[in-house]
């Protein structure tokens, strides 16, 4: 696997005379004690397809609400034109020409898409000519490339991809000049996005401006001319994407220097407690594969949306149309459903504590014995002592205080909840399989560290640990492998010595081999 | 939950703090409340107190004999509530069908007849629990089809007209034991053993975790549906307790005895104090609250007050106690 800079593809860079029409100019935003944005400045010029990265944070969307009228910033101008104007609301900015394509679409279902490409727009008078609004719907739909949609038919019955192209065909009828989609790949499959790119290329044909928020580099590479990376706020560097490699891309967006290539070796250690074969789960996943040994931690790592955290939910037999072989202990186990997978062993801890995760009016007692009762019963009556000496050597080995036994779940911090949703596994069995769905999301450091240092304890007792994230500092700082997962499919696998985040980076962005 | 097992956590403190700070809730929010139903409970006593003939014989076993068939209702239907599936319409009707089928089979001897009776009650209602805990239908409305359902099929099949027994096989159902009269120490028993099964089976505990959250239960690997099917036959076996009693204490099945029934039940929960979202609450603390209904409907007919105005009160009640409840949840 390399990381190469020969993909760019060939493409016809912007015009450098073009006039730019929209942009910013050393724009500031600050959140309390947070600066948002620092003394930001951009423009981006007719016709110009611009790629915006940045990590979580970055400041991406802040930008954004500036462009569009929901944030005021607390320094600097919105320039159009040449001009600085005020954008104080999303009605100024659609008068100035931005317009945002939602990342939840902001159509009607049960409306005809041409009453949607229509609807609340200022341009409709009163008394219109309803033909003339039909024909510029249906020359609208025709330049995207998307003249098969029947203005007739109901939104709700078109695909997420379609949706999408009448959402820009409605931005379009409304002049919008300077076009902003947000991640708008996510929920689209590869023909659907071969579509969106194709109608994003007429755009620019027509003079029109793009700005495109993507996690994934490839999309940058394959559509966009220019790219501005933002970290912490502050705009790094704008580059036009034919002279810049992915690896140098990678590195503005980290802040420092991508490392070297690493060995793909492969050392397997303990015996295999868990073997996932062909994997699939209908237009999320396909034909994932790994295998996990004893004393292991393994890492899907992979963006949100990326197939990571179903991959672990249908393990745990919580998604009813998985598909593939799976072997527990050299036992096959049938996919979904959760009993059958805790019967064989497997054990599932959530990151969305309060609705998979606690059983909220419960004592912390009753949720540390959830899943034992079984052990601690005889006829499917309950032996309280026992259960209640599990409980007490549980809570001290989770390191929550025996004199919490008795308070609600819902009063204890997240931490402390996550905490009980791994002590109710931990005597389970002697070779487990502890399946984990972010479980450190929305945790304090403190407390991640303990819960850290109980994966580790699960590790000790010979179980196997697969943990789905998409947090990169937890995933280089607790694998011991690291799987990496993007849009579905694999990418690399990487062991201990192997693991270096800007090779994770690079794989669930711009996957080198794999999916484009 | 026990108060056995309670106490054990609170050990360690209790030396420290007075012992009554173990005893009152320590929020001051939680406290209003707990002062609210202190007042509500105390206002109960001086109104039976003031009311003239409210201590007799008579209406003291009227009382208990009414607050039995409630009584055996309520506690079936604490299970529906805490499996989280509110309440079920169906509870009255499944009343009177028990007592006709109980009268039905009479012939073949009182035990059999009585073990018809529950079967039935489990099987009808069980029926429910399939479709609500495996098919995740909307509880309420499954409710309402099963009583237009079992309706139906009952008149049809009895023409609409009473069900009475030949001989006098059930006059032992009239009895009292110990003194008690039977309905009331069925009640007493039955409320016991629900109490036993929510406390101290994998079931019951089960039962506490389905309803306090379904996919918390799912994702821990446990089997929610087959809980949900298991907490309506228990509420079916309740009701047929209730039925059984009654068509005995009447001579008689009718699908006019069980009207009602499953109304003043869910008020006896909810007045219990089980959280009407599931998963809190117990069938001891249902038992008071048939209690406290019986207590108010019979100092309301000693004060001449009509069956509507029984019906007004209960309803105000009702709406006062689910108050509370959003109240305290709202914490």
């Amino acid at each position: 696997m390399t990381m190469s800079d020969q993909r760019a593809p060939a493409r016809e860079v912007a015009d450098s005379g073009a006039a730019p029409i929209v942009g910013v100019r050393n724009i500031s935003k600050t959140f309390g004690p947070i600066a948002a944005l620092k003394n930001v400045s951009l423009e981006v010029s007719a016709g110009e397809i611009r790629g915006i990265c940045g990590e979580n944070g970055a400041g991406k969307s802040t930008l954004v609400k500036i462009l569009t009228g929901v944030y005021r910033p607390d320094s600097g101008d919105v320039v159009v034109d040449g001009k600085a104007v005020s954008v104080a609301t999303p009605r100024q900015a659609q008068e100035h020409g931005i317009a945002i394509v939602s990342q939840e679409l902001s159509l009607c279902p049960d409306l005809s898409v041409e009453d949607n490409i229509w609807l609340g727009s200022m341009r409709v008078p009163f008394l219109h000519k309803q033909q003339s609004l039909r024909q510029r719907a249906a020359d609208a739909l025709t330049l995207l490339g998307a003249g098969h949609i029947a203005l007739d038919a109901p939104v709700g019955s078109l695909s997420m991809g379609e949706r999408q192209l009448v959402e820009i065909a409605r931005l379009l009828c409304r002049d919008a000049r300077v076009l902003i989609l947000d991640e708008p790949t996510a929920t689209l499959t590869d023909v659907e996005i071969e579509r969106i790119f194709a109608a994003l290329l007429a755009l620019k044909r027509e003079g029109r401006s793009v700005l495109y928020i993507t996690h994934r580099l490839a999309e940058v590479y394959t559509i966009c001319d220019r790219v501005t990376v933002l970290r912490n706020g502050e705009l790094i560097a704008t580059e036009p994407l034919a002279t810049l490699s992915q690896t140098a891309l990678i590195e503005l967006m980290l802040g420092r220097p991508a490392s070297e290539m690493y060995p793909d070796e492969h050392q397997i250690l303990g015996t295999p407690a868990l073997v996932v074969e062909n994997l699939s789960l209908p237009n999320i996943v396909e034909r994932f594969s790994m295998t996990v040994h004893r004393g292991e931690i393994l890492c899907i790592a992979g963006q949100v949306g990326s197939g990571a955290a179903e991959i672990v939910s249908a393990l745990a037999g919580l998604v009813h149309n998985a598909s593939g072989r799976v072997t527990i202990n050299q036992r096959p186990l049938q996919l979904g459903s959760s009993a059958r997978a805790a019967k064989s062993g497997i054990m599932f801890v959530s990151g969305d504590r309060a609705s998979e995760g606690i059983f909220r009016r419960l004592n912390v007692l009753q949720n540390l014995i959830a899943t034992r009762l079984r052990d601690y019963s005889l006829y499917g009556l309950l032996r309280i002592g026992a259960l209640r000496a599990a409980a007490e050597r549980l809570a001290k080995q989770v390191g929550v205080d025996r004199r919490r036994l008795r308070s609600r779940v819902e009063d204890l911090s997240g931490g402390n909840q996550q905490k009980l949703a791994f002590g109710r596994n931990l005597e389970k069995a002697k070779h487990g399989v502890l399946l984990m769905n972010e479980p450190t999301r929305g945790i304090d450091i403190g407390a991640r560290a303990e819960i850290y240092r109980l994966m580790r304890s699960f590790c000790d007792q010979g179980y196997a640990l697969v943990l789905a994230s998409s947090d990169l500092e937890e995933i280089v700082g607790i694998g011991d492998v690291v799987v990496t997962l993007y849009r579905g499919r694999r990418v690399g696998a990487y062991r201990r010595n192997e693991i270096s985040m800007h090779r994770i980076v690079a794989d669930i962005t711009h996957p080198t081999g794999a999916a484009p | 939950m026990t108060d056995a097992t309670r106490a054990v956590g609170t050990k360690e403190t209790a030396g420290a703090q007075p012992l009554w700070s173990n005893l009152l809730p320590h929020s001051t929010h939680a406290r209003v409340l707990f002062l609210i139903r202190g007042l509500a409970i105390l206002g109960l006593i001086v109104a039976a107190l003031t009311t003239p003939g409210f201590f007799t014989a008579v209406s003291l076993f009227s009382l208990l004999n009414t607050t039995s068939f409630i009584g055996c209702v309520a506690v079936g239907m604490t299970f529906i509530t805490l499996s989280g599936n509110i309440m079920s319409f169906s509870l009255g009707v499944t009343l009177s069908t028990s007592g006709i089928v109980f009268i039905a089979a009479l012939p073949l001897g009182l035990v059999p007849a009585i073990a018809i009776a529950l079967c039935f009650g489990a099987a009808i209602t069980g029926l429910q629990g399939v479709v609500v805990g495996y098919f995740r239908a909307n509880p309420i409305i499954v409710s309402m089809a099963a009583l237009a359902l079992i309706t139906g099929c009952a008149t049809l099949i009895t023409q609409g007209r009473g069900v009475y027994p030949e001989g006098g096989a059930a006059a032992i159902l009239k009895a009292r034991v110990l003194g008690i009269p039977m309905p009331v120490a069925a009640l007493v028993t039955t409320a016991i053993v629900a109490q036993l099964v929510l406390s101290y089976t994998r079931f019951g505990r089960h039962l506490y975790m389905v309803g306090s959250n379904w996919r918390a239960a799912l994702a821990a690997g446990l089997e929610p549906a087959r809980t949900v099917l298991g907490a309506y036959v228990a509420a079916g076996i309740c009701t047929a307790v209730a039925g059984i009693l009654m068509a005995a204490r009447y001579s008689s099945g009718d699908m006019e005895l069980g009207i009602g029934y499953d109304y003043s039940a869910i008020s006896a929960v909810l007045v219990g104090g089980t959280a009407i979202s599931g998963g809190e609450g117990s069938a001891l603390r249902s038992l008071v609250g048939a209690f406290i209904i019986a207590v108010c409907q019979v100092l309301l007919l000693l004060h001449g007050f009509s069956t509507q105005i029984q019906y007004l009160a209960i309803g105000i009640i009702v709406l006062l106690v689910i108050m509370l409840q959003t109240l305290a949840d709202s914490n």
